[in-house]
């Protein structure tokens, strides 16, 4: 290549910052800020708020994803992008998967009377403090 | 492996593995470091697994449960901390574009600076959660949460390491294609850091406030 040590710094992957750094930040923190108000105000039911944070987290990742870490199908990134987009069906499979094992582990041996939710508040007031 | 073949994969030698389609040199080990990036997230998800799994009160052990030691509104302010350090590296970005020397050793300075307050922060909110018998050996549900708040910020720590070694590289021997391949790989691993507090805010502190 022809790169030398004296314009190392040329390189296309040098040359892909720029300010969507400054977007990312701000829209990063919008979106954060606008989940953490959700969750203060109660806005809606646990399941509700749960779905509308995951959605949230989701949307901030991938503007992230694309301002910060440059995934896109460029020559210079296109093996970034697709090791990345193969990443995310083993993220799913392991989370979801893992859940719904000890989903229906919690549901045959664990004395439940109460669902999962409707628990949290009274043992945290009782023991958390 | 005969002579022949150790010429042809030779890259100073042989012009094709070298050049084209970008998979240079600093190309090379940009994509090896991404790899290795996300075999990292790869952890974190088996980490966000065993939080998953073990967020049942029954595993709190009649300790404190998610609400009591999750604080979103200490969360965000890491949260203020670690983008505004992740930018601060990204400003050190733009003047590696430029090929301004000093301008990448403020940025990098900036965005270690700011990196210590975030782990003053987290360190501060940890400190108070062990006070109050939040511990990890507590119970499995905490042993889970402590260990994804420490996993993260072991990578905080690693940064704030990587950066003090870069910023010597770069005073010492200047903006050399060695010291521009590894400032593209703190890159990717302070971004990354981004993304991974993403899912930490969201699942570990704004679903702990309402489980």
């Amino acid at each position: 290549m022809t790169h030398t040590t004296d314009n190392a710094w040329q390189h296309p992957e040098v040359q892909l910052a720029g300010g969507g750094y400054v977007v990312a930040y701000v829209v990063g923190l919008a979106l954060m800020g606008l989940a953490l108000w959700l969750v203060r105000g109660h806005v809606g039911s646990p399941l509700d708020l749960g779905i509308a944070m995951a959605a949230i987290a989701a949307v901030a990742a991938i503007v992230q994803c694309v301002l910060l870490l440059h995934m896109n199908i460029s020559e210079t990134q296109i093996w970034h992008t697709v090791a990345l987009v193969l990443f995310i069906p083993l993220f799913i499979l392991a989370l979801g998967l893992s859940s719904w094992m000890f989903h229906g582990l919690y549901r045959r041996t664990m004395m439940m009377t109460v669902p999962h939710a409707a628990a949290a508040p009274t043992q945290a007031a009782k023991t958390g403090g | 492996m005969s002579a022949a073949t150790t010429e042809t994969l030779d890259a100073k030698r042989n012009p094709m593995w070298s050049s084209g389609y970008g998979h240079d040199a600093i190309a090379t080990k940009t994509l090896g470091f991404w790899l290795y990036m996300l075999s990292d997230a790869m952890m974190f998800t088996a980490l966000f697994v065993a939080y998953t799994v073990l967020g049942h009160t029954f595993n709190a052990a009649g300790g404190p449960w998610a609400t009591a030691v999750a604080h979103p509104g200490t969360a965000f302010k890491e949260t203020v901390w670690l983008f505004s350090s992740v930018l601060a590296y990204g400003f050190a970005m733009i003047a590696l574009k430029k090929g301004s020397r000093s301008g990448v050793m403020l940025g990098i300075a900036a965005a270690l600076v700011i990196a210590l307050g975030f782990l003053a922060v987290d360190a501060h909110e940890v400190m108070t959660l062990f006070r109050m018998g939040a511990t990890p050996e507590r119970s499995g549900f905490l042993s889970a949460f402590f260990t994804l708040v420490f996993y993260h910020g072991l990578h905080v720590v690693v940064g704030i390491a990587w950066m003090l070694v870069m910023l010597v590289q770069v005073a010492a021997a200047g903006l050399t294609e060695k010291v521009v391949y590894r400032l593209l790989n703190l890159r990717l691993f302070w971004h990354f850091q981004a993304v991974m507090w993403v899912f930490m805010f969201t699942f570990l502190y704004l679903r702990g406030a309402i489980v």
